[in-house]
Formats: structure tokens, C-alpha cells, sequence
């Protein structure tokens, strides 16, 4: 008896040496998570309630930034207006092209290596690089693509410089970072049994059976995966747009976007505190965005070998 | 065979004994690390001064640098430090906040934000004390309007070193080809006299427009002046009060579509598309006055060391903005470079020598370099760009800068409200809503009117 007490005092003490040690190891992290990611989300909230202008101690508000936000800030509404428009086309049309390159790359041709890599290299270029280079693309009178647009008939457009078509070509310019949703889709696709794919080919399915029945119900967890980090990105946009419409969000407006609508908040005008509740904000509509997109997986996203998920 | 075997002294380290003296190692590291990065200089030592600039490129750096050589000769006890000439890929504000907040900000700085919003937000030093006993800086020896945009709350947070002041260029040539008197004096004084003379230059070929007069004002840097030679104005700095919407100033903008209405087909974007009518490169367009596709237009005095204006192949004078229905005088714009103490300034008083010299004998070299218009009254007023003088002779060069002076001297008091960048951005946000008929003139400006009298009742509530 006296035997086993000993043996589970020993067990207990060596059981707290192991959990100690297993602290110290996660402490790093613990320490990194809680000093730049905590602390930074809880002072924004804290600062989002104050007058703040990083000289001066903040000073206390209450709600009184959110009320100037939502009455008496004009251009919160345009920002939210331009992000909206952005995050509705950019994502359903990044995901459809992303899906699109998947399925060629998935193709089984020569050279294929050659095409996977032309189409990720494009997300190593910084974002401001590649921005400049579209804006040279889009001039309205020497650019590319009028130059385009004008070989094939078509009539010219402002881009970048009409109000109109300023938000249609950033959501463009955003298809040039699709190169890392194409390597999840195509890593998702080659997780599709083959099997599968021979079985409905057997059973008389063609291509876009295949495709429609057996392929799309498998990878709409990669869809899921793909949908959420596109949806958080359009809502983060932020270097296409400073760079192409600067704070302003020229031209008239069209392209400011909300992060920049913060950035100008906080740089351009010292208000950090009305900054900070811009982005809590923020933070409050991608979280909620975020949340109905994972409420509503259920209904249509197909977990492999998952009982009563086979809707 | 291990390493004791060999005869090497060599003591194995445990790992937490590693840990621990690292702890200790990254402790002592992290204490030095706070402490301060210079030690006062000692008796005898020079006293060093840094310099901040937002930008302006490698020769106006450099000419800065040459103005503090010049300086040290004059106070061997002071060092001025290579000018830091912007601060990289961060915004130039916010990289001076954050070291004012950090407690090791630049001992002096250039701005171009107004000295009045970074002085409503504690980030400047009140500079009066120092002032009435310097050479050049008492505040008897700036025009008032100018040194109007460095003070708040009754004190002077900055030095209007220099001040562009504005006035309308036009092409003598093209007026003398259409028969039209081109000296100064019959040049128009009042809106509807201009509205009349633009009409004669304004020529559409379709939908393009070949040739303009006068495209009325579209810039929102410009709005305060045209404002006061409407007899109003956007901010009244004594009330602390916004009257951007003021009646003057809905008239003002009611005019302006009226005449876009009349002249140019009412179409804002088939003007712009047309060509670049600002009076200076933007995004690869050159201007149109160039090509004598432009009559008139509003620029500042900087731009007369430019090649496009010194050598152009045709004659081009300046007058002064008309007055406007309500107005009654004759006013002019300004635009200046301020030279500031941050807060926390190690070495004031030698910093404020610096801005001092740089107020009276360094600003001559500055001229020298790039003609901003020095706007302190003991600077000789016979200073004349090199370029100007070289491309259009001396007497024109003299009658220009006669006139660019003497703009300074009726300028309007601007850039004087301690949220004057936001400011900015609301009026621009309106202007183009009403150039665009987006919104009309009243409620585009109400609009305005109330985002920035609120963001101003916030400053205000914060006090210094």
C-alpha cells in the first residue's frame, strides 16, 4: 500500500516536471503571443474607447468615436461602400479563377512543372511592385490593356483614372496573386481518390459529371479553406489601394478602401483612438462574415468519411 | 576520444546554468538598450544638432547640409548633423511622433504639416521665449498671415521659413494673338471679368477641349484663397470655428459650376480627360500650358526656377486673383516650409540658433538652391532666381519676384487649424463631389462643414 503511494508521489512530482518543462518549452511562444498579438488586440480595444495621439496620454471617450464614425465621418461609409463592392466581386472571382488554374494544372501534360511555377511566382513580387507595374498596364492612353481592348474593337476605359472602372481594375489586379489558392486547390484535387473518379467514369459519368458529382463535393473543404482567407484578405486590402488612389482614395473616393480609410485615421490625422475603433470594427464584421460563412459549412461542404455529412 | 582526454580544459556548461546566464546576458542587453544613445556633451565638447526633413531629394539635402557648414563657422560650438532627409519607407509624421513619444526625437525639424496640428497634439515646443531676443525670428519680422499658420492657443510653435505665395500665370502670346491687352494691369479684377476672358481661349474639338482659358478652382490647396477674395473664409482660427459651408462659399462653389456649366459643357471629367491643366507634371502628363493649350492658370513662385516656365519659347506673365462678388481686396495664397522644435528637444537652445540662422542667411542659400520665397521681412527682398534671370533677363526676373513678394504681403491667413490635413481631405472629398455633380454645393459642403468642426471640438476637448 505504502509502495503504491510512493510509486503515484513519484508519478505526480515527474507528471509536474513534465508539464513545467513542457511551459518553459511553449513559453517563448506563450510570451510572443501574448506581447504582440494580446496585448496589441486588447489596447486597440481599450484605445478604440479614448481620444489618443501617441504624444499625449490617451483620454477617455467612452463611445464617443464610434457615434462621430457612424454620423458625422463621411468617408466611413464610402470605405465601407468600396470594401463591400470589393470583397463581393474579388473573392467569388478569385476563387473561380484560382479553381479554374487548379483543374489545368491538375492536367496531366508536359511542361506542367514549368506552368505551376510560372502561375505561384507571381506571390513573391512584392505587392507594391507588381501594383506599379498594373498601373502602367492600365493607363488609359499608353497602357496595355487599352491597347488591347483597342486591337480587338473594343472601347477604351479610364481604369484607374475613371470612378467608374477604378474599383474593377483592383479587383483585376487582385487575380494576380492567385497563385496560392491554385497550389491549396491543386493539392486538393490531387487528394481526390482516383478510384472515385474511375468508378463514376465506369458508370457512364462524363467530364463534367465527374467534376460536378464526384470532384466539387470533395474539395469544398479546400473551397471552405480558400473562401475564409479570401474573404479576410479583400476586407484587408490595403497596399493595392494606397498605392493606386493614395490616402485619398482617388479617384473620388473610388478606391479608398477601409484599411486605408484606418491608416489615413491614424497617420494622416493622429486620431489613433478613432483609428483603433475602426478597426474593432473591422475585426467585429470579418469575425461575424467569418462565423456565417462556418455556420452555413454544414449545409454544403463534405468532410470525406464524416457519418450523416453526406448531404 | 573526448576532448578532456586530449588535455583541453574544458568545462562542460549545464543547460539550465546556459539559461540562466543567458537570462542574465538578455536582462543587462534589454537595461542597456534603454538607456540613452548620446550623454550630454562635457564642457568644451561641441554640441551636436540633428536635423529632420520630410524630403525634397538629394540637392535640397544637400544644400541643407552646406547651409549648416556655413552656420558652424558662425557658432564653432555647434555641430549641425547630417540632415536626415526623410525617414524611408515610413510616413514622415508618423516616424517624428513616434520618437516625440519615445523621448528621442530630431532636435530640429523641417514640417509640412502645419505647425498649428502638431501643436494641438503637445508634439512641438512654444517657441516665443526664444524668439523676441533672435536676430531674425521675432514675430515682428514675418507677415502675419504666414506666422498666423505656426501659432495656437495664443503661442508660436514654428518659423514660416519660407512661403510660396501664388498668383495667376497666363500667356501673353496667346492674348496678344487674340488682340487682348496681356499687361498686368488690364489683366481682369474681379471673377466675372476672368469668366469673360477664359471664354475666349476655350475651344472643343468633340468631346476634347483643344485649348482652355481658365478652369475654375478645382484644387482644394487653393480653395482658402479663392475663399478670401470672396470676402469669406474656411476657418476662423480666432472663433475656433469651420465656416466652410458659409453662404459666400456656396456661392463661391455655385459660380464655379456655373461657369464649368457655360464653358465646359458641364462635364468635370471630359475637362480632366482632356489634359492635364494643374501647371505641372502629373503621373507622366506634362501640363498643357506647355504646348500653349492653356491661357491661364494658378501657380506659386517656387516653380520660377523650373526650365518649363525660364525657357519657355513664348512670353508669359503673373497677376493677382481677381475679387470675387462678395469680396473686397485683393488676396493671395501661401504655401510655406516650417522649421520646428519637437517636444523633447535635447538641445534648444542651439537648436533654435540653428532655425534662427536658417530664418535669415541660410534661406538666401536655400533661394539659391530651389526659389522658395524666404518670408522672413529681413531677408532682402532683391534675391532673384539664377534660372529666371539666365532664361528671361533681369529686369522680368526683378518684376516677378516683385510681384511674389508683395503676393506674401496680402496673403490670407491658412494652414492655420489643428486638423488641417484632415481639413484638407473633407474639402477635397467636396470639391470633387461638386465638381462631379455628385452632391450640391450646399449639402457637399454642409457635409464638410460638420466632420470638420467635430474632429476639431475633439482636438480642442484634449487641450495641451
Amino acid at each position: 500500500m505504502a509502495a503504491t503511494r510512493v510509486r503515484q508521489a513519484r508519478r505526480g512530482a515527474a507528471r509536474r516536471r513534465e508539464a513545467r518543462a513542457g511551459l518553459l518549452f511553449v513559453l517563448p511562444w506563450l510570451l510572443s503571443l501574448l506581447l504582440f498579438t494580446a496585448y496589441p488586440v486588447l489596447t486597440t480595444l481599450y484605445l478604440s474607447f479614448t481620444d489618443y495621439n501617441i504624444v499625449q496620454p490617451p483620454r477617455w471617450l467612452g463611445l464617443q468615436n464610434y457615434r462621430t464614425m457612424f454620423t458625422a465621418d463621411p468617408a466611413f461609409w464610402t470605405s465601407v461602400g468600396n470594401s463591400a463592392y470589393y470583397a463581393l466581386l474579388a473573392v467569388p472571382l478569385g476563387l473561380a479563377g484560382a479553381l479554374g488554374l487548379a483543374l489545368l494544372l491538375n492536367a496531366r501534360t508536359q511542361g506542367l512543372g514549368v506552368y505551376r511555377t510560372l502561375i505561384a511566382l507571381p506571390v513573391l513580387v512584392p505587392p507594391v511592385a507588381s501594383t506599379m507595374v498594373f498601373i502602367v498596364m492600365f493607363d488609359p492612353d499608353n497602357g496595355l490593356i487599352n491597347a488591347l481592348l483597342q486591337a480587338v474593337g473594343l472601347p477604351t476605359v479610364g481604369w484607374l483614372t475613371d470612378p467608374t472602372w477604378a474599383k474593377p481594375a483592383l479587383i483585376l489586379l487582385s487575380l494576380w496573386g492567385l497563385g496560392a489558392s491554385v497550389l491549396i486547390f491543386l493539392a486538393g484535387l490531387q487528394d481526390i481518390p482516383q478510384a472515385l473518379l474511375d468508378a463514376a467514369a465506369i458508370d457512364g459519368a462524363g467530364a463534367w459529371q465527374r467534376f460536378r458529382h464526384v470532384t466539387l463535393p470533395l474539395l469544398t473543404p479546400v473551397i471552405l479553406f480558400n473562401l475564409v482567407m479570401g474573404v479576410i484578405s479583400s476586407f484587408h486590402i490595403f497596399t493595392q489601394a494606397l498605392v493606386v488612389g493614395g490616402t485619398t482614395g482617388k479617384p473620388l473616393e473610388s478606391t479608398l478602401m477601409f484599411m486605408v480609410h484606418i491608416y489615413r485615421t491614424a497617420f494622416r490625422y493622429f486620431a489613433m483612438g478613432q483609428a483603433a475603433a475602426l478597426a474593432v470594427v473591422l475585426f467585429l464584421v470579418v469575425l461575424v462574415v467569418t462565423l456565417v460563412i462556418f455556420r452555413s459549412a454544414p449545409v454544403w461542404v463534405h468532410y470525406e468519411g464524416r457519418e450523416g455529412n453526406n448531404r | 576520444m573526448s576532448l578532456k582526454n586530449q588535455g583541453v580544459c574544458w568545462h562542460a556548461i549545464e543547460r539550465r546554468a546556459f539559461l540562466r546566464w543567458l537570462g542574465w546576458g538578455g536582462g543587462t542587453a534589454c537595461l542597456a538598450a534603454c538607456g540613452t544613445s548620446s550623454p550630454p556633451a562635457s564642457k568644451g565638447q561641441k554640441i551636436i544638432v540633428t536635423f529632420w526633413t520630410p524630403g525634397g531629394g538629394g540637392d535640397f539635402c544637400l544644400g541643407l547640409d552646406a547651409i549648416a557648414r556655413d552656420f558652424e563657422q558662425h557658432h564653432p560650438s555647434i555641430a549641425i548633423a547630417e540632415t536626415q532627409c526623410g525617414t524611408g519607407d515610413q510616413e514622415f509624421n508618423e516616424a517624428l511622433l513616434a520618437r516625440i513619444a519615445a523621448g528621442n526625437p530630431p532636435d530640429a525639424t523641417v514640417l509640412w504639416t502645419s505647425p498649428a496640428a502638431l501643436a494641438a497634439r503637445g508634439a512641438l515646443l512654444p517657441l516665443d521665449a526664444l524668439m523676441q531676443p533672435a536676430r531674425y525670428a521675432p514675430a515682428e519680422n514675418w507677415p502675419p498671415a504666414v506666422l498666423a499658420s505656426c501659432r495656437f492657443a495664443g503661442k508660436t510653435y514654428g518659423l514660416p521659413v519660407t512661403a510660396g505665395s501664388c498668383g495667376l500665370w497666363y500667356n501673353r502670346d496667346m492674348f496678344e494673338r487674340k488682340g487682348i491687352p496681356a499687361s498686368r494691369d488690364d489683366f481682369p479684377r474681379s471673377w466675372d471679368e476672368l469668366r469673360r476672358l477664359s471664354k475666349e481661349f476655350t475651344v472643343w474639338k468633340g468631346d476634347i477641349l483643344e485649348t482652355v482659358g481658365f478652369i475654375p478652382w478645382h484644387a482644394v490647396e487653393d480653395l482658402a484663397t479663392w475663399s478670401a477674395s470672396n470676402g469669406s473664409q474656411l476657418y476662423d482660427a480666432a472663433h475656433r470655428k469651420y465656416t466652410i459651408d458659409a453662404e459666400p462659399n456656396i456661392a463661391m462653389m455655385e459660380y464655379a459650376l456655373d461657369w464649368l456649366n457655360e464653358e465646359y459643357k458641364g462635364d468635370f471629367a471630359r475637362v480632366t480627360r482632356s489634359g492635364n491643366w494643374e501647371g505641372y507634371e502629373v503621373e507622366g502628363r506634362p501640363p498643357a500650358f506647355i504646348d500653349q493649350r492653356q491661357a491661364i492658370f494658378l501657380t506659386y513662385s517656387w516653380n520660377m526656377g523650373l526650365k518649363i516656365f525660364t525657357q519657355s519659347a513664348y512670353a508669359w506673365n503673373m497677376a493677382r486673383l481677381p475679387v470675387g462678388p462678395s469680396g473686397t481686396r485683393v488676396v493671395a495664397g501661401y504655401w510655406p516650409n516650417w522649421l520646428a522644435l519637437p517636444k523633447g528637444s535635447r538641445h534648444v537652445e542651439q537648436a533654435f540658433a540653428w532655425l534662427d540662422y536658417m530664418s535669415g542667411e541660410g534661406v538666401q542659400a536655400w533661394f539659391r538652391n530651389v526659389p522658395d520665397l524666404p518670408a522672413n521681412l529681413k531677408v532682402p527682398r532683391d534675391l532673384l532666381p539664377t534660372a529666371l534671370v539666365d532664361g528671361k533677363g533681369k529686369a522680368f526676373a526683378q518684376d516677378i519676384m516683385h510681384f511674389f513678394h508683395d503676393q506674401l504681403d496680402n496673403a490670407t491667413p491658412m494652414w492655420d487649424s489643428p486638423v488641417q490635413d484632415f481639413a484638407m481631405d473633407q474639402l477635397r472629398r467636396a470639391l470633387e463631389q461638386i465638381m462631379y455633380k455628385l452632391a450640391t454645393p450646399r449639402n457637399a459642403l454642409a457635409e464638410a462643414q460638420k466632420a470638420c468642426q467635430s474632429a476639431l471640438d475633439k482636438v480642442l476637448q484634449a487641450g495641451v
